[in-house]
């Protein structure tokens, strides 16, 4: 019969052993060591190279790379918003306005966030003229616009530590991302909107949420070190009855034709939204 | 073992059906009896081989292979969607889409591969359909045509020539009556058939007549005596359904593939399983990536591949006559190492054709070709002259009319084997013989019996100046000549002297020697005065002289070799196949048969021919200096298997004589027993217990009968032997070509796997995604793949020996470590460059890439920050993830065209062959390749982004340095063969 009859278990085993180490030939796992050092030499060498070459391929990839600006930047045409302070999980904030303890991440992020745009840190940032795009293509150094932290008002958290949060007033700072070389058209603000009407009411610093084209364009962190990205800082007066209930707040980028805030998949793209929860 | 018993069963038979005898034949069964019997014994037909369950094939194809690995991963997901709903995270439906488009991948591949089995097996079925049989049968007392599965035990039937036999009869008159049991015994000669009881063996007696054989001429009456299963063929089939169906070489090695790919696969995933825990992942991620690596090593579209490679296979051989049953079969025919060929009707022409002449004590070779339409031998003898007048006028053999456009060779005669021999060879010498016959009217005739041996008739010539009567006669030459007193030498007669009689015994026994028929020819003419043209000829008194005749001459006729099978036999030999030749004949004809095939060499002797030379006894032979064997079928009966063994081990070229077809079985196991892949050609329903048993039964299509179609893997459309080596060659490029289109896939593998591991481990955003690696394995990568089936044979593909099973598997470590280690990490290396190149040139340098994974996946995060201080959203940093991957798909399918041109050729440069179809190959490729990254580009279910043109050739150096790299180690490959 040309099927194959089992081998008996002890024969199987020896047959395993002999593989591992055939103590006659010196064969260790089917090869000598001699062979098994070829081998591995071989791989060596072949690894080295392949590594080697991989090096040098991407080597020669960033030289062809400028350190200031990449390359392209059609995939970030239009700049999404994000806000401070961010939460850790999801764009959802919980807090009791009577409870320290329940804020005081939100308030340490915020700090933190605006430790850069202290007047300290400022001092090598210039005053520009509001209103008008600042162009520094011919300028070796760029400079970077001031953004004086009392445009945000009772949001600088100067006169008020807790941004408002031990008032039941919390701020939000919403910010527009960083996209090198861009220049916003008309009049760009934010505008924020809660979902159901009558919860909560908004107030912006600066006033009506506006941004000043002066903080465009961007040049790129190296060339453009000390940039401060303009910032809008959101303070929800929530209304008294409606605390203990889930408001959800929708911030746009409006008033500029070329800054889309419509995007059917990408949700932060010109907008975004988060909940804000109150309890006393 | 098994064919012992089909002896068995074939004895009782007679008595069991003594009793027959007493019904009385007249009115035969009435109506109402049959219909009783009829609905005891079920129809008169054979109960079909049990076939598979069309459900059970398609489910087979469903959890076969790979795809049980693909529904872990489908259930994984489908698991880790349902998890991740319960914990209410984003975007849970990615993994349930995952799922649902793995659950696709196996049931389309699944539909598409039984769809293909299916197509194959309706080839065969369409080819067994039969037109129902008629039977003439007596019933109440009259002759019904009735369709014979309605016969049962006792109806009477009647047959006339030309008829298949509708059950096993016994016969109760019989006139004239012969069978042609050949497709039962494998005589190759009709017998005649009486009432007589001549044997026990009810398959020597003379009174039965078996179901599916034909009775060639005569006609006869019988009774009923088994129906349907009962029959002796019905027993042989059901005998065949014993012997066990054993796993094809390719099934075992497409097997073995399956399982070294899912072993790694599989370890592979565990592996990172346990990595990506250990380093606090969390389960579920864990989980995705498993699927992920699951995919990616799992060559989804390959089966798939393998199976229409096959199949296109299959397609080629049926054009070359080979119609191939089961699609593996393709395959085995590749790795055949013994052909155990059946003679009559494979190697020769099955016709009876004139091979030698001897008169003028000379003898003449006349052409045996198929095809001949002219004889070359010197015909200006007078003697010839005589010697074909006898030829032509001593013979009853008749064309059917209306075929004059026909080759003469292709006309169908009426008459027996020798005679159309005769009819033929004078029909092409001397043109129209039914016209000289006419000429040469007959006026009396002795036909041949086998107590005179001889054929005798009287005709008045055709010369009118001459009246006298011409007697001519044929017959066996023995007899002939003692019949004679004279011999025609040049046309004279000369007296039959001790010197001539030595020369025609010479003559006699050379051509006998050669294993042929030979008959003897001598005539008379009649004395004018004693026979005037009135005679009266009376054939029983004899009244007309039938000794000192003049002895013309000797006719020596053999069933030819086709003209193409000593340049296929030599063509066997060279590929390392054996072939064992197995035939009912005499030894003599077979050992004459094989030698001028080439089966035995001209070289090479038997035994009893190194006694003749020696002149010794053969007995005193060192059969070990032999190198070739005739066997007779009685020494085989009484062999051991040991005896066997020894004999099939020994010596190179051998030949069974007069074996029955049982024995064909013993020979099938003796080989596979020294572990050869066997085929066996077979036409008789005996053959199938052997054709089943052999690695791959080849059926003839013209000759066979269906029992043994349906036994057989394969089909010779013209019974030609040759077509079995043009398959042989058909099966071991197609191995060849698997071997090349594995390596193929199995490359790409790494190139996708590589991006899993490395995402995993350095945390970069992922490389590729899951469904963009189905649309390479799928997609791309498809065409080429089928492609490679189309690779031409490299040089040496008939000159090296046949795979041995155990040692050239079709994917072995070498090719899988070459594929995997190399060539893969290689193309990984090139994908990688790209996709970094992406990312960097949108503002993410490698540096930024590393550890990034939490955050950049993060749906929180829509400030994400590049190298230059941008920052990007969740969905833009989404969009780049695609155009990653797309890069990454891109550079994989740049480098498969690389990857394509080097598997064409496992040891010849590009330079050194071509082939249209890689083109083909390669441009649909890149074609599918254009159209999902620009056409679907926009469709973010399918995760592809129209990707900047330069992109496509950042894999281009890479692609280029695998084909040189790979040219350089063929080039080693040539220089030092045997060597690495």
């Amino acid at each position: 019969m040309s099927k194959e009859t089992k081998k008996p278990f002890r024969q199987s085993m020896t047959e395993w052993r002999q593989f591992i180490y055939n103590p006659n030939s010196g064969e260790f796992l089917g090869r000598t060591a001699k062979s098994w050092g070829l081998i591995l030499l071989f791989y060596l060498v072949f690894y080295g190279f392949l590594a080697a070459l991989f090096t040098f391929t991407m080597w020669v990839m960033l030289q062809t790379l400028s350190n200031d600006i990449p390359k392209y930047r059609d995939r970030i045409s239009s700049p999404g918003l994000m806000i401070s302070p961010k939460p850790d999980t999801a764009l959802e904030f919980y807090f009791n306005k009577s409870d320290a303890q329940s804020y005081a991440e939100y308030v340490a992020t915020l700090r933190k966030f605006l430790e850069s745009y202290d007047d300290s840190k400022q001092s090598q940032n210039i005053n520009c003229t509001p209103g008008r795009i600042f162009d520094q293509n011919d300028v070796a150094v760029k400079k970077a616009c001031r953004f004086n932290l009392s445009e945000l008002g009772q949001c600088s958290g100067k006169e008020d530590k807790t941004f408002g949060y031990s008032k039941g007033t919390p701020c939000v700072l919403v910010k527009v991302n960083r996209i090198i070389g861009l220049k916003p058209e008309g009049e760009p603000r934010i505008q924020c909107a809660s979902k159901e009407a009558g919860m909560v009411e908004i107030n912006y610093f600066p006033p009506e949420g506006l941004i000043d084209l002066m903080y465009f364009p961007y040049y790129g962190k190296s060339l453009h070190a000390h940039y401060l990205q303009p910032l809008v800082a959101v303070q929800l007066a929530i209304n008294s009855n409606s605390t203990k209930e889930e408001i959800a707040i929708e911030c746009k980028i409006l008033g500029s034709p070329n800054l889309k805030n419509e995007d059917d998949r990408d949700k932060f793209l010109g907008r975004i939204a988060f909940k804000v929860q109150m309890t006393e | 073992r098994s064919s012992r018993k089909a002896f068995k069963l074939t004895h009782s038979y007679v008595e069991m059906h003594e009793f027959m005898l007493q019904i009385k034949p007249k009115p035969g069964l009435s109506s109402a009896k049959a219909a009783q019997v009829l609905a005891r014994d079920g129809p008169n037909a054979l109960t079909p081989p049990k076939a598979t369950p069309e459900i059970v094939k398609f489910l087979k194809q469903m959890i076969g292979g790979f795809s049980i690995l693909l529904w872990i991963g489908a259930v994984f997901s489908w698991i880790s969607f349902g998890i991740q709903l319960a914990q209410g995270a984003e975007s849970p439906f990615d993994n349930l889409y995952l799922g649902v488009v793995l659950a696709l991948v196996v049931i389309l591949t699944g539909i598409f591969a039984y769809y293909q089995e299916a197509k194959s097996t309706n080839i065969m079925a369409s080819f067994s359909k039969m037109i129902p049989q008629q039977a003439l049968v007596i019933r109440d007392g009259e002759k019904k045509e009735l369709p014979a599965d309605q016969l049962v035990v006792g109806d009477i039937v009647e047959i006339k020539g030309g008829d298949r036999i509708p059950a096993d009869i016994r016969l109760i008159f019989a006139q004239g009556c012969k069978v042609d049991n050949s497709s039962l015994t494998g005589e190759s000669e009709p017998q005649s058939r009486s009432c007589d009881f001549t044997h026990e063996n009810p398959l020597e007696t003379k009174n039965i007549a078996f179901y599916s054989t034909t009775c060639v001429e005569g006609t006869a009456t019988g009774i009923v005596i088994n129906t349907g299963d009962r029959t002796i063929i019905g027993r042989i089939a059901s005998l065949t359904s014993g012997v066990g169906n054993e796993k094809t070489p390719i099934a075992i090695e497409i097997e073995h593939f399956v399982y070294l790919v899912a072993g790694v696969a599989i370890s592979i995933g565990v592996l990172f399983f346990i990595i990506s825990v250990s380093m606090r992942y969390k389960i579920l991620d864990s989980i995705i990536f498993l699927i992920g690596i699951i995919v990616a090593n799992v060559p989804e579209g390959l089966l798939a591949t393998v199976t229409v490679s096959l199949s296109l296979t299959a397609k080629r051989m049926a054009k070359k006559n080979c119609l191939v049953k089961n699609l593996e079969a393709v395959e085995t025919l590749g790795s055949t190492s013994v052909i155990c060929s059946d003679k009559t009707g494979t190697l020769t022409q099955n016709r009876m054709t004139v091979a030698h002449l001897w008169f003028d004590n000379q003898i003449y070779s006349a052409d045996t070709s198929e095809d001949q339409t002219t004889q070359p031998f010197d015909q200006s003898s007078p003697s010839w002259t005589a010697l074909s007048k006898i030829v032509t006028l001593c013979n009853r053999a008749e064309f059917r009319p209306g075929q004059e456009n026909l080759p003469i060779m292709k006309r169908v005669v009426v008459g027996d084997a020798s005679e159309t021999a005769l009819l033929k060879f004078a029909e092409v010498i001397l043109g129209d013989v039914m016209n000289i016959r006419a000429q040469n009217k007959k006026v009396a005739e002795i036909p041949f019996n086998s107590t005179n041996k001889f054929q005798l008739s009287i005709h008045k010539t055709d010369d009118p100046n001459d009246e006298r009567f011409l007697l001519v006669m044929k017959g066996a030459p023995e007899r002939i000549l003692e019949r004679c007193s004279t011999i025609m030498i040049n046309g004279k007669e000369e007296p039959l002297d001790s010197e001539k009689a030595e020369a025609f015994q010479t003559a006699y026994m050379e051509l006998g020697g050669m294993g042929e028929r030979v008959l003897g020819f001598c005539h008379l003419y009649l004395p004018e005065n004693e026979f005037p043209d009135t005679y009266s000829f009376d054939t029983d008194s004899m009244n007309f002289p039938t000794s000192n005749l003049c002895f013309v001459g000797l006719l020596s006729m053999i069933d030819p070799p086709r003209s193409t099978v000593p340049d296929a036999v030599s063509k066997c030999r060279s590929a390392g196949i054996k072939v064992i030749m197995v035939t009912g004949d005499h030894p003599i004809t077979a050992k004459a048969i094989a030698k001028s095939v080439g089966i035995i060499s001209a070289t090479s002797e038997t035994v009893e021919d190194i006694a003749k030379r020696l002149n010794i006894p053969v007995e005193q032979v060192n059969w070990r200096e032999a190198t070739a064997a005739v066997v007779n079928g009685m020494e085989l009966k009484d062999m051991s298997s040991q005896q066997l063994d020894e004999i099939l081990c020994n010596h190179s070229e051998i030949v069974f004589a007069r074996t029955s077809p049982q024995q064909k079985l013993i020979i099938v196991e003796g080989c596979q027993r020294q572990g050869a892949v066997v085929a066996v050609t077979g036409d008789g329903v005996n053959d199938s217990p052997a054709l089943k048993k052999a690695d791959i039964g080849i059926a003839m299509g013209i000759a066979g009968s269906d029992a043994a179609k349906n036994a057989a893997d394969m089909v010779l459309l013209d019974d030609n032997f040759a077509s079995i080596v043009t398959g042989v060659e058909e099966g071991r490029l197609i191995f060849d070509n698997l071997k090349k289109t594995i390596a193929y896939t199995l490359t790409k593998n790494i190139a996708e796997l590589c991006p899993f591991l490395i995402y995993i481990i350095a945390s970069i955003p992922l490389p590729i995604g899951t469904i963009t690696i189905l649309f390479i394995d799928l997609g791309t990568d498809i065409i080429p793949s089928v492609a490679l089936a189309y690779e031409k044979a490299e040089s040496d593909i008939m000159n090296r020996r046949p795979r041995n099973k155990r040692k050239d598997r079709l994917v072995n470590e070498q090719l899988a470590i070459y594929s995997y280690l190399q060539i893969g990490i290689m193309q990984s290396v090139g994908a990688f460059v790209t996709y970094f190149t992406v990312y960097a040139e949108q503002g993410f340098l490698p540096s930024t890439l590393l550890g990034v994974r939490v955050n950049w996946e993060n749906n929180a995060i829509n400030d994400f920050e590049d190298s230059y201080g941008q920052e990007w959203t969740k969905y833009q940093r989404t969009y780049l993830q695609w155009t990653g991957y797309t890069a990454f798909f891109v550079s994989i399918t740049i480098q498969q065209v690389a990857d394509l041109i080097i598997r064409k050729t496992r040891r010849n440069s590009i330079f050194q062959q071509g082939n249209k179809v890689i083109w083909v190959g390669i441009f649909s490729q890149i074609g599918i390749a254009l159209i999902l990254t620009y056409g679907l580009g926009h469709v973010t279910a399918l995760n592809f982004t129209p990707l900047r043109f330069q992109y496509w050739f950042v894999a281009v150096p890479f692609a280029i340095l695998i084909w040189v790299y790979d040219e350089v180690r063929k080039l080693f490959i040539r220089r030092y063969p045997g060597s690495k």
